[in-house]
């Protein structure tokens, strides 16, 4: 047929319920330490301001922009290069229906966004495997088994999970900014 | 002393959704730069054809195009010239007018300033006029969605190898294209349980992309499952999920969606048109 593909998959899958355990798709992209030089690759210091937010300044922050303020601690950096202080490094985490994603948000001085890039990335289906009637699909053998961590999986074609999460993160991020750092 | 090249993975959110970029081959700097410019022309696509940016060129094709021809810019023109050749060869079942059906669902947003769409409106009403202009015959909504995504891949690996990337992978929400010399195992979602990665293919210096409905259903419960819109068959839900292989990715994006609505009697139609399909579905438990 054509010479650049191969197909593995038989056109009438496995049974859910033949296959052994589910499988735990996680990929880590950059460390806190590549991240920020990914980011500001000028940068001298990234000297640690953690931020506690007390409940007027998150009420104030679901208030401009209607996300919800789920943790008070906010890891956050400041940037300085060699003239001082040139933006923010902030961590942040998502959490969705089935994907935890750890990213990192850099801003300008102004507060704009520089960057935006994933370091972690990690589907979790906990609300499946908590559900006994999705386990006893996988025959009872297996049960007890922990998520099989897939290193070997690389490339997943097929609708991945939208990232409506980070979107909104980086919207409170920017509140954030507003309410506390400027 | 051997040393195995050097390989950087980074992953952005982009086009609505999480776009992974792998480059091998080069020195860091050489990789970073050439991620960085790829994940710029990602970016590019994204602000030329979101259907929600009142000035994005689809944004505004949506507004004016029913009054006077509307210039875009050559990637804008490049999709829809391709989006026109995909709808003829599939009858219609693929058609980017199909907007105002989700818009009616609330999978899109209401446009602001978009003169009513008129419901007899389809592929046909688009015209493509000389120096990148955009007319339409009848009032209608544009959304590339289900098309862009797989030109963004083609942009970005265009950019990588341009920089001197010897070999990636460019992956967006699904969509994905690998250069250069190393062949990459795939693998899909199992269409029951999203959980379940099966191995799809090994593809070499190709595109694949899959479509299915399991994602959306569970996630955002009729949200995005009608985003599938069959242009004749209103609340049609597919049920397996297509994988299409070709040599583009803006090509396998395109025809998994008219696999995924017209099933396996359209795949000799997509064989001609360079995009191969396999369709998979869940095989019954017990």
């Amino acid at each position: 047929m054509v010479d650049f593909v191969r197909w593995l998959a038989p056109v009438a899958l496995v049974p859910v319920a033949v296959l052994a355990a589910p499988h735990c798709y996680a990929a880590q992209y950059l460390t806190l330490a590549q991240a920020q030089a990914a980011m500001f690759p000028e940068a001298r210091e990234f000297a640690p301001v953690p931020v506690r937010l007390s409940r007027d300044q998150a009420r104030e922050i679901e208030q401009l922009t209607g996300v919800q303020v789920r943790v008070q601690e906010q890891p956050v950096w400041q940037v300085r290069a060699v003239d001082g202080p040139i933006g923010w490094f902030i961590v942040d985490e998502v959490y969705g229906k089935h994907e935890l994603i750890t990213y990192a948000v850099g801003l300008n001085a102004d507060g704009s966004v520089r960057q935006i890039e994933v370091m972690d990335y990690r589907e979790t289906y906990g609300y499946e495997i908590r559900n006994p009637a999705w386990r006893r699909q996988f025959s009872g053998k297996r049960q007890g088994d922990p998520l099989k961590l897939e290193q070997d999986i690389r490339n997943i074609s097929g609708a991945t999970l939208s990232c409506r999460h980070i979107t909104e993160g980086v919207k409170r991020l920017l509140a954030f900014h507003q309410v506390v750092l400027r | 002393m051997t040393t195995s090249p050097l390989e950087l993975r980074r992953a952005r959110p982009l086009l609505g959704t999480l776009v992974e970029i792998r480059a091998r081959g080069g020195d860091q700097a050489v990789l970073v730069r050439a991620i960085d410019s790829a994940f710029g022309a990602v970016a590019r696509v994204h602000g030329l054809m979101s259907f929600h940016r009142a000035r994005s060129d689809v944004g505004r094709v949506n507004r004016l195009a029913w009054h006077a021809p509307v210039r875009v810019h050559p990637w804008t023109y490049a999709v829809l010239s391709e989006a026109q050749r995909v709808a003829l060869a599939s009858d219609g079942l693929f058609d980017v007018t199909v907007a105002p059906r989700l818009v009616a669902h609330r999978l899109l947003p209401a446009l602001r300033g978009a003169p009513a769409p008129d419901r007899r409106a389809t592929y046909r009403d688009i015209r493509l006029l000389p120096g990148f202009k955009v007319r339409f015959a009848r009032p209608l909504l544009l959304d590339l969605g289900g098309i862009a995504k797989g030109f963004a891949v083609d942009r970005a690996v265009e950019q990588l190898r341009a920089a001197g990337v010897h070999s990636g992978v460019v992956n967006a929400g699904g969509d994905l294209r690998c250069f250069g010399s190393l062949t990459e195992r795939v693998h899909v979602r199992h269409p029951q349980c999203p959980a379940l990665l099966v191995p799809l293919a090994d593809v070499r210096d190709g595109a694949i992309a899959t479509s299915a409905a399991y994602f959306s259903r569970r996630r955002y419960a009729g949200r995005e499952v009608s985003a599938q819109v069959h242009p004749r068959r209103p609340g049609f839900v597919p049920e397996h999920s297509v994988s299409v292989a070709a040599a583009h990715c803006v090509t396998a994006d395109a025809w998994t969606k008219v696999l995924l609505l017209g099933g396996a009697r359209l795949l000799g139609r997509a064989r001609r048109a360079g995009a191969f399909g396999h369709l998979l579905r869940a095989g019954a438990d017990r």
